[in-house]
């Protein structure tokens, strides 16, 4: 059995770089299973960047990712998701088509492998299958209290709400990596609360969960451990009140007497 | 978190609910099935035959309207995937003595192969960049049915005749079997709609990276919904030869695929049973019923056209306001 130690997402030494700008300067990174881990950084500071270099959305120029010790070279970001590395997005992307549950559902579609024929006739694996689907889409809509939800569109749901649609199903597939990208955008201080209590149950023993958020109340609250980046480059790494008491952050966070 | 207590729902609901649901879920369809099923006891032979071929042509409608539905795309060339079902049935009718139990499976499968070819090439490619060349397809197609014609008859097309069951009058055969062909197809894409495929490929019509974030790729999306769209069009040009009883160079031009995409924008891309009945009706029983009109017909059928598109955008308003008078009074 694997050490749950060795079930880390690594890179080392991303490099990315736009049109001769350096996005990213040789990153050298660990986010641990069994942890929560924020990445916090002023806007532009490449954290949604690293997100795409993680998740095979970018390829970056240099370095070298690893999940539980295989590399992702070359990986596009659906094989990546077979390997249970999921994201939500910076901006909402459901599809308007789909109900919430139907939208769900989506996240925990790579676990079946039902062919074509299952598809289009009303065969007792299709009918199966989806049952199951359904039954795990409205487990993660409960968990996050949107049960309610379920059969509505995403046009009658107000932004907070259509937030953590995106996160159930980020969470429906029972994911290896969790990567989170400003999960509290446009939520109302009670549902972030809910949030926070939401993802700190998550975490367990097998879970890689990264954050990207703008709210310091929830970083500093959840997570275990905080990478700081700033103009491509770490700054600070280490737990919250590590990082609270950085001089270098506080400096980037509240401007310095200089400035 | 939640107040919410967690529901899940059976996973085998007993077959009467599910049967409940079924037929409650759509019963408008299950009506004009039933109508369509007794229709040929109510009208004379002509009529049987127009509205046989106009089944097809709902077929071929929904071959286009799945791919807007589902790819976000229009094609201009739909034509040349019916022409392969077509000819697939009528070479193995008369060259080879096959019946349709054979060639419309084959037809089926050559339409979805050739959507994927056409898919693979053209993956990169989207909105009007990607209508332009199915319409090199279309273009091809006379061409190509001409200079193959020692096996397609050329010019002089092939006559479909084989019966499907021996003993029954072809007038009947060629009617129910394009109605139940078309029934399938809808029946089928009912089913989709609901399927682990049908979700994945709507979310990578309106965000693909999202899709891709969670397992399907944009080029796996976009060959199936062309795979299924051309084997569905295909099913279309099979009950054209069937139904039409011929098949011919002329009824694979151009205009052909322009009429499909006139169809599925009329239907307003439905993929119901009684939309694509309307859109297959504007490409064979409208102009039927505008034949005395002689040098009219296409004023006519362009204010029919443009009266349904009307129709169809203010009704759901009228719907909404009768709904609200109905509820204040």
């Amino acid at each position: 059995m694997m050490d749950v130690a060795t079930k880390s997402l690594t890179g080392q030494g991303i490099a990315l770089s736009f049109g001769g700008i350096e996005v990213l300067k040789g990153l050298d990174v660990e986010f641990r299973a069994g942890e929560i881990t924020g990445l916090i950084g002023p806007n532009g500071a490449g954290k949604t960047s690293l997100f795409n270099c993680l998740t095979g959305a970018y390829h970056p120029q240099k370095g070298a990712i690893s999940y539980a010790g295989h590399s992702l070279e070359g990986l596009p970001p659906a094989a990546r998701a077979q390997k249970g590395i999921v994201r939500s997005f910076q901006h909402v992307a459901l599809s308007p088509d789909l109900t919430v549950l139907e939208n769900v559902m989506i996240g925990v579609a790579r676990n079946y492998h039902s062919g074509w024929l299952h598809a289009f006739l009303p065969t007792v694996r299709g009918r199966h299958e989806k049952a199951e689907m359904r039954a795990d889409a409205e487990r993660a809509l409960a968990e996050l209290g949107l049960a309610k939800a379920a059969d509505k569109m995403p046009s009658e749901l107000p932004p907070g709400m259509l937030r953590l649609v995106e996160i159930a199903r980020a969470i429906v597939g029972r994911p290896a990596v969790l990567m989170l990208d400003e999960p509290a955008a446009g939520l109302n201080n009670s549902e972030t609360r809910d949030l926070m209590r939401s993802l700190s149950a998550l975490a367990s023993p097998d879970l890689v969960m990264v954050v990207v958020e703008h709210d310091m109340d929830l970083v500093m609250s959840i997570c275990d451990r905080i990478y700081v980046l700033n103009f491509g480059a770490f700054v600070a790494c280490g737990t919250p009140a590590e990082v609270r008491s950085n001089e270098e952050v506080v400096r980037i966070y509240l401007g310095s007497d200089d400035d | 978190m939640s107040d919410h207590p967690v529901t899940i729902k059976a996973v085998h609901p007993p077959l009467p609910e599910r049967l409940r649901e079924l037929v409650a879920s759509d019963l408008g369809s299950y009506v004009l099935a039933v109508v369509l099923i007794v229709l040929p006891l109510l009208v004379s032979g002509s009529w049987m035959f127009a509205i046989g071929v106009c089944f097809a042509n709902a077929i071929g409608v929904l071959a286009v309207s799945f791919l807007v539905r589902y790819g976000g795309e229009v094609s201009i060339g739909h034509a040349f995937f019916a022409a392969v079902g077509a000819y697939s049935v009528a070479i193995l009718d008369t060259r080879f003595g096959l019946s349709l139990l054979v060639s419309v499976p084959l037809a089926l499968v050559l339409g979805v192969v050739t959507g994927v070819a056409f898919a693979w090439p053209s993956r990169k490619l989207s909105g009007i960049y990607l209508a332009v060349s199915t319409m090199a397809l279309a273009l091809a197609v006379p061409e190509l049915i001409n200079n193959t014609d020692a096996l397609t008859g050329g010019y002089e097309g092939l006559y479909v005749s084989k019966p499907l069951i021996p003993g029954l009058p072809m007038s009947f055969q060629r009617y129910y079997v394009a109605l139940a062909v078309l029934i399938a197809v809808v029946f089928a894409l009912a089913r989709f709609r609901h399927s682990r495929q049908g979700l994945t490929i709507l979310l990578s019509k309106a965000h693909p990276a999202a899709a891709d974030a969670f397992g399907t790729r944009q080029v796996w999306a976009r060959c199936a919904v062309l795979g299924i769209s051309g084997g569905i069009a295909a099913l279309c040009g099979a009950m054209l030869a069937f139904a039409g009883s011929t098949v011919s160079p002329s009824g694979f031009t151009l205009w052909s695929s322009i009429f499909l995409l006139v169809g599925s924008v009329v239907s307003f891309y439905g993929l119901t049973l009684a939309r694509a009945l309307i859109g297959g009706a504007f490409l064979t029983l409208v102009p039927q019923f505008l034949s005395a009109s002689g040098a009219w017909i296409p004023v006519f059928y362009g204010l029919a056209l443009l009266g349904m598109i009307l129709l169809g955008h203010y009704l759901p308003r009228l719907k909404e306001m009768m709904a609200r008078h109905g509820g204040t009074a």
